[in-house]
């Protein structure tokens, strides 16, 4: 057992309030504080994104070779596809521990709305590997060579970019609970295609000094429909196992 | 429409006609199209390839459409005949896409003197082809027919938002890249004598793609409701 004591409590805590006056945002909190408890009592769960992150990044000057032009032209295109990659590898987990325990049951019996469950559980997965990713970009852009001034554009885009893919990725897991973590994967890819082609856009922009900001709105008005969107559909995609 | 053997039916009537219509159609736009319409002053007789390419990338896009429109129905409705339509149209729109990407690639040789060009039309056929095999993928993997229904329409939905966007990325994406080199086909350009064949070739392609579907369409229906009596009753007697 991971959890003792007080922690115990705050997890059977959401389960035992039936009381209809605790608001939206309580509820959110709570499965927050919870899911960051359980995160954090398994470091694997936040550090292997963060090193397979770090790997990848490693392996392209490795297999490329340590030139300095042809390292900082292919860095947005790398950093990204890394991203991306790294974001997937925990998506499996998003929603499986909950389904197995039976945690997911009393989340639905509940009164609360299951779409604030969703968007929390989307929220705990970009904590765990989408800020990681976006700290050590920082660190990855300095290996490949990215000039400082694409700094800002890249940890900009990456921001919008990894919450999108922690979207995509509740979806691709809910509709995969209890298949291969792979299977989630490769339903995901393809739709993560505008994401990437994007955000590798506003990096490439950036290092020719263009004008990047219609391609960061792009994609804070992708995140913006896809929140509402991809959460409702996750919401039905997990009802599945429910019939 | 909506039961199985209202279905099962319904098709068999209509099924014959589809039948003769497709080959009608197919037969006289390819007959025209690969041996009476002139050939092309700039590329010879490769052009005619496009009676074939250009209908079964427009199946490969409309096919799609179709999908989400059925999956769409399926997950607000829950009307189980859409699902089965889903599943059934999936591996036609699938292979539709395939034949698109092929034929171009075969007629690209020849014309721009490569395989395969990083244009953005042939980007987002590409895509189209992997978000095929991502449903396809997702479906063969739940035993639960229904659910597995259920699962590919609120992916195709996905696809369905999701699709626009990728154009449009695509797009913009090419022409950071590379300036515009080919385009594929303008078709204000094209002589009457070419297009009208064409013309017969898309509906020819359509008749084929109503017909395969109600063909899987029928073989979905007698699977799955194969315990029930409707269905005995027509392969007993």
């Amino acid at each position: 057992m991971l959890l003792q004591g007080t922690d115990l409590q705050i997890l059977t805590q959401p389960l035992l309030r039936f009381d209809m006056k605790s608001s939206v945002l309580d509820w959110l909190g709570i499965i927050l504080k919870r899911d960051l408890i359980i995160a954090f009592r398994r470091s694997s769960t936040y550090i292997t994104p963060l090193v397979f992150f770090l790997i990848v990044i490693t392996f392209f000057p490795l297999a490329l070779g340590p030139q300095e032009s042809l390292l900082s032209s292919l860095a947005p295109g790398v950093i990204w596809i890394a991203a991306l990659l790294a974001s997937l590898l925990a998506v499996e987990s998003i929603f499986s521990e909950d389904f197995r325990d039976g945690s997911l049951d009393d989340f639905f019996i509940s009164l609360e709305p299951s779409f604030i469950l969703v968007f929390a559980k989307v929220m705990i997965h970009w904590l765990i590997t989408g800020l990681p990713i976006l700290i050590a970009s920082s660190l990855a852009a300095i290996i490949l060579y990215l000039p400082l001034e694409s700094f800002v554009p890249m940890i900009l885009s990456l921001l919008l970019g990894t919450f999108f893919m922690s979207l995509l990725g509740a979806l691709g897991a809910a509709l995969s609970i209890g298949k291969s973590a792979i299977l989630s994967a490769i339903i995901v890819l393809p739709f993560s295609i505008p994401t990437l082609l994007m955000g590798t856009s506003v990096v490439t922009f950036s290092l020719n000094n263009q004008d990047y900001s219609g391609f960061l709105m792009m994609m804070g008005a992708m995140l913006a429909i896809g929140i509402p969107l991809l959460c409702l559909l996750t919401v039905e995609a997990l009802l599945l196992n429910y019939d | 429409m909506g039961s199985p053997p209202l279905f099962y039916r319904w098709s068999s009537k209509i099924m014959p006609w589809l039948g003769i219509l497709a080959i009608i159609f197919l037969s006289a736009g390819l007959f025209w199209g690969l041996l009476i319409a002139p050939t092309d002053y700039k590329q010879g007789d490769v052009y005619r390839i496009l009676y074939v390419h250009v209908p079964s990338a427009i199946l490969g896009q409309s096919i799609f459409m179709f999908m989400a429109a059925c999956g769409l129905i399926n997950v607000v409705w829950r009307a189980k005949i859409s699902g089965m339509m889903l599943k059934s149209a999936a591996p036609i729109g699938m292979s539709f896409t395939l034949i698109a990407l092929v034929t171009g690639s075969v007629w690209g040789k020849p014309t721009w003197g490569t395989w395969w060009v990083w244009d953005a039309r042939l980007t987002s056929t590409l895509i189209l082809f992997f978000i095929y095999a991502a449903l396809i993928g997702l479906y063969s993997s739940i035993d639960d027919k229904t659910k597995a229904d259920r699962a590919v329409s609120i992916l195709s939905i996905v696809g369905l938002a999701i699709i626009p966007v990728i154009k449009k990325s695509v797009d913009w994406w090419q022409t950071l890249h590379q300036p515009s080199t080919f385009t594929l086909t303008s078709s204000p350009s094209m002589s009457p004598d070419m297009y009208q064949p064409l013309l017969l070739c898309v509906i020819g392609f359509y008749l084929i793609f109503a017909f395969t579907l109600t063909l899987n369409l029928r073989n979905e229906v007698i699977d799955r409701e194969r315990s029930k009596n409707w269905v005995k009753q027509i392969f007993v007697n």
